[in-house]
């Protein structure tokens, strides 16, 4: 009698999960809001840099590549996408924090050469609205009793 | 590998790397009828040379290329090569640094215990209930590495000489609070796929491992501890904070299929009752002792480090030549030990073509680090 | 006579031909044309109005119209039912966020795909199966009845014994199939094919023949007929469930589908088709599900029948079949998404060992009832 009764369990677990929220995120009409520490593409503070070389030392992928900017004196890095692995030494490394990482991850491109990022490049972050025209809602990850719901937390 | 003589009323299969269910790799079986004969594991489709790599980075590069060799519980192996430049170098790790790594290496061993899970019962067929839900539990503990490291997956949050960042504000209630989401979401996993009478039908008695065969084919981790043999790295040779930490090595008696699934999902709930312990009891103090960017190291030394990743032993050991690099590095997997086990097990018991995904994924094989 | 000469009187016929009667013919064709439109109208008219209920049920229900939307629904279905259970969304985009015309657009995909057939195949094995395979449930369901006189094919009184013979015909496609696609997949698969369809047809034909015998006739709207008290499934109850177990193993649906097993073997006997053979195969699929399901609800859920309220019948519809037919479409979704698949040697062992001697049971309970009630 106890293998029908576990037999007829498993309904029982499953069948109200067809009334749950979908764990889905409709991307790109939603984003995630990524934490503070979250690694993305780099930002690149022109006046601080101090042309060291130390992120180009570090870099265990060989992305950076110091190089002269229009207008300013000394090199400046350049990082090539297509191989960074966005793992943050060259941010840890940077001694005076001119490199730092923000939470922007759209990279896509049409040709390689589009991925490799000059520094006056580097040095402006665009608007996410820009690179998504048709995001509308910024949502965060909550924990509740029963499940994992998806808040949302700006409307844009 | 040779190629054998094939008796004629005998049919050989390439499960191979073109099959929704096989991995990345092939396996040669030779069929007689439903009977497979024997089993030639054909593996090497993702070798990329990592020991070969890690040659040509320095001590603190490497520790990128060394996640990327497995990718569902980076933490360990990491912490692997990361303990053995420590050794090399002669570095010191605070204790602060030392609870840190153990709490990220527990969350990794569940993360890939649930993906070892939805793998297992995928492969039974298709089980579309429980294979996305560990999936979804996985964001959670993929949300925390986030909030600590800053990434999902492949963090490099370990450097010689400790961590690269300490806790973030109200993380140690974050962990709480997954802690308890997750085990509430266990009983749904019990009622739902353990005590599902056709999923026991499947798994028990397939792919039987005795205790004696299991330590001479040297099996490891969750292969060998559901046979029941009681050995874990973490309370052999205690490394990071185990050795203050308290927990039970799970083993199971019958060595089939359903013990090892069972060993994994009471590791978890292990693993669940450290990451409260290292919430509640973590000491205070700095996270990261002082090395310079390029350490260089003294001539002639070796040191070897074993860790105990989720699916069994993993061992570096490095040599060193007094530069800035490493001059070798070895690394011992436990997938590479577990296929052996796996070929062996058509001689041992009788496998059907069905039981093959069955016995293979209860083995947990992670192609990347079987081929380095 | 010689054959220069009879072909230089063969081309003199020809250009006679070409200048007396070939232009008098036209100008008739074309003095005829105003006529000519409006009379094949009316003959098509009158065509369709005199066989108009024939082909009602040749071209909407049961006949092509209602199979093919039956398998574009249940598709969808099952793909929206399994990605709820599994916190996902399914199709989404495609069709005003519900995914209904995903179906559709899966099937064009499949259409304009091209086709490879392997170089050492037998070609005309391999290309015959995916037109075979749907025409065969599609001749099985002419034979149920959906309303008490919609019935598009009439055996004689005899529709039961011939539903169960064309379902036999069913496994000998994928058998010659797995063979004829020279591949190692799909012969095991077929292999597996022709153990699973043995032990589960006997089963199912000693079931139904229960029910054959406590309706006292072989015709399927005589058995709806006679369910009109109540229905078989409450004195037939073993045989009930074991025609409902033996429904998802003939129609290789999980937890039985062993014959395609994607984990194993890639998909089985259906390993080589690719394009538009693979969208037939996928259809016969779904069509023999829906054969062997008409056919149970009609032998144990009262077909047509409307539930009866107090002993009075409801009013007796179409409608209560396609409800009945949802309803066990869901059920069934719902084990599929409930249970992991049963490996080859312990489906044998259901079917022989188990599903067997209760059917024969059954068959004996239904004689003694039936003895019991004629005395």
């Amino acid at each position: 009698m106890s293998f029908f009764k576990k037999l007829v369990k498993p309904f029982l677990v499953v069948a109200p999960y067809v009334a749950r929220s979908s764990q889905t995120v409709k991307y790109p009409d939603e984003r995630l809001i990524f934490s503070e520490r979250f690694r993305g593409r780099h930002h690149l503070d022109l006046d601080k840099c101090i042309h060291c070389g130390l992120c180009a030392r570090i870099c265990p992928c060989a992305s950076i590549v110091l190089v002269p900017v229009e207008g300013r004196e000394g090199k400046y890095p350049q990082i090539d996408y297509g191989t960074c692995s966005l793992c943050g030494l060259c941010v840890d490394a940077c001694p005076r924090g001119a490199l730092t990482m923000t939470d922007f991850v759209e990279f896509s491109a049409y040709k390689r050469s589009d991925l490799v990022y000059s520094p006056e490049r580097l040095a402006e972050v665009p608007d996410i609205k820009e690179v998504l025209p048709m995001l509308k809602r910024r949502i965060r990850p909550v924990l509740t009793d029963k499940e994992m719901k998806y808040e949302v937390v700006e409307e844009l | 590998m040779t190629e054998p003589e094939i008796k004629p009323e005998v049919m050989r299969i390439s499960w191979g790397p073109q099959h929704p269910m096989s991995g990345q790799t092939r396996i040669l079986i030779d069929v007689d009828g439903e009977v497979v004969r024997r089993i030639i594991a054909d593996i090497g489709f993702t070798h990329r040379g990592i020991e070969k790599i890690l040659e040509n980075r320095t001590f603190i590069q490497g520790i990128v290329p060394i996640e990327r060799m497995v990718m569902a519980d980076t933490a360990n192996i990491a912490l692997g090569y990361v303990q053995a430049v420590e050794e090399a170098l002669g570095i010191e790790v605070p204790e602060r640094a030392k609870w840190i790594r153990s709490l990220i290496c527990e969350m990794g061993r569940i993360n890939s215990h649930l993906y070892a899970f939805g793998l297992q019962v995928e492969c039974t067929g298709y089980f579309p209930a429980v294979f996305l839900w560990t999936t979804v539990d996985r964001e959670v503990l993929l949300d925390l590495f986030e909030k600590l490291t800053g990434a999902r997956w492949s963090y490099s949050f370990f450097i010689p000489g400790g961590v690269r960042a300490d806790l973030p504000e109200g993380f140690r209630d974050e962990v709480r609070r997954a802690v308890e989401y997750l085990r509430r979401r266990f009983q749904d996993y019990w009622d739902a796929m353990v005590e599902n009478p056709l999923f026991e039908m499947r798994n028990r008695g397939v792919g039987v491992l005795s205790r004696e065969d299991a330590i001479r084919l040297g099996a490891t981790g969750p292969v060998l501890r559901g046979s029941g043999v009681d050995m874990d790295v973490r309370k052999d040779e205690p490394y990071a904070a185990y050795g203050d930490l308290d927990f039970k090595v799970i083993t199971e008696r019958e060595g089939d299929c359903f013990a090892r699934l069972k060993v994994r999902f009471h590791e978890i709930e292990q693993s669940l009752n450290i990451m409260e312990q290292i919430a509640d009891e973590i000491p205070g103090g700095p996270v990261r002792t002082k090395v310079p960017l390029f350490p260089r190291s003294k001539p002639g030394v070796e040191a070897l480090s074993r860790v105990e990743t989720a699916r069994g032993e993993l061992g570096v050991h490095i040599f060193t030549d007094g530069g800035l690099k490493p001059y070798r590095v070895k690394i011992n997997s436990p997938t590479l030990r577990n296929m052996y086990v796996f070929e062996r097990l058509a001689e041992l018991n009788r496998v059907l073509v069905a039981d093959l995904p069955v016995i293979l994924y209860s083995i947990d094989p992670w192609y990347l680090d079987c081929d380095r | 006579m010689d054959v220069v000469t009879l072909i230089w009187l063969y081309i003199l016929g020809l250009v006679r031909w070409l200048l007396h009667e070939a232009p008098l013919q036209v100008i008739n064709f074309i003095r005829s044309l105003p006529t000519l439109i409006p009379e094949l109208l009316k003959w098509l008219w009158d065509f369709i109005w005199f066989n108009f209920k024939p082909l009602a049920q040749i071209i909407v229900i049961p006949g092509l119209a209602f199979i093919l939307l039956f398998a574009m629904i249940a598709v969808w279905f099952e793909r929206k039912f399994l990605a709820r259970a599994m916190l996902r969304i399914g199709p989404y985009y495609c069709g005003k966020r519900s995914g209904w015309l995903q179906v559709i657009a899966d099937f064009l995909k499949l259409f304009f795909k091209e086709f490879v057939i392997p170089d050492d195949a037998e070609k005309v094995l391999f290309l015959a199966a995916p037109v075979l395979l749907p025409t065969i449930p599609a001749l099985a369901i002419t034979l149920i009845p959906f309303d008490s006189n919609w019935v598009l094919f009439d055996a004689g009184g005899l529709s039961l014994p011939v539903f169960l013979a064309i379902a036999g015909l069913a496994p000998v496609i994928p058998i010659f199939t797995g063979w004829a696609a020279n591949n190692k997949y799909t012969i095991i698969g077929s292999f597996r094919t022709a153990y699973l369809y043995i032990s589960g047809e006997i089963p199912l034909v000693i079931c139904a023949a229960a029910t054959a015998l406590l309706a006292g006739s072989l015709d399927l709207v005589d058995i709806v007929e006679a369910q009109k008290p109540i229905w078989f499934a409450i004195p037939q109850f073993i045989g009930f469930l074991i025609f409902f177990v033996g429904l998802i193993l003939e129609a290789e649906r999980t937890p039985f589908d062993v014959p395609t097993a994607e984990t194993e073997l890639v998909m089985g006997w259906r390993t080589e088709f690719s394009g538009v053979l693979f969208g037939f195969t996928m259809m016969a699929e779904y069509l023999s599900f829906l054969g062997w399901t008409l056919l149970f609800i009609v032998l144990y859920l009262g077909g047509y029948l409307g539930p009866s309220l107090f002993g009075v019948p409801l009013y007796d519809h179409i409608f209560w079949m396609l409800l009945k037919l949802a309803v066990i479409v869901v059920i069934i979704v719902l084990i599929r998404t409930v249970y992991p698949r049963l490996r080859l040697d312990q489906t044998l062992r259901l079917g022989w060992n188990y599903l067997m001697p209760l059917s024969l049971l059954n068959l004996l309970m239904t004689l003694i009832l039936k003895w019991g009630l004629i005395i």
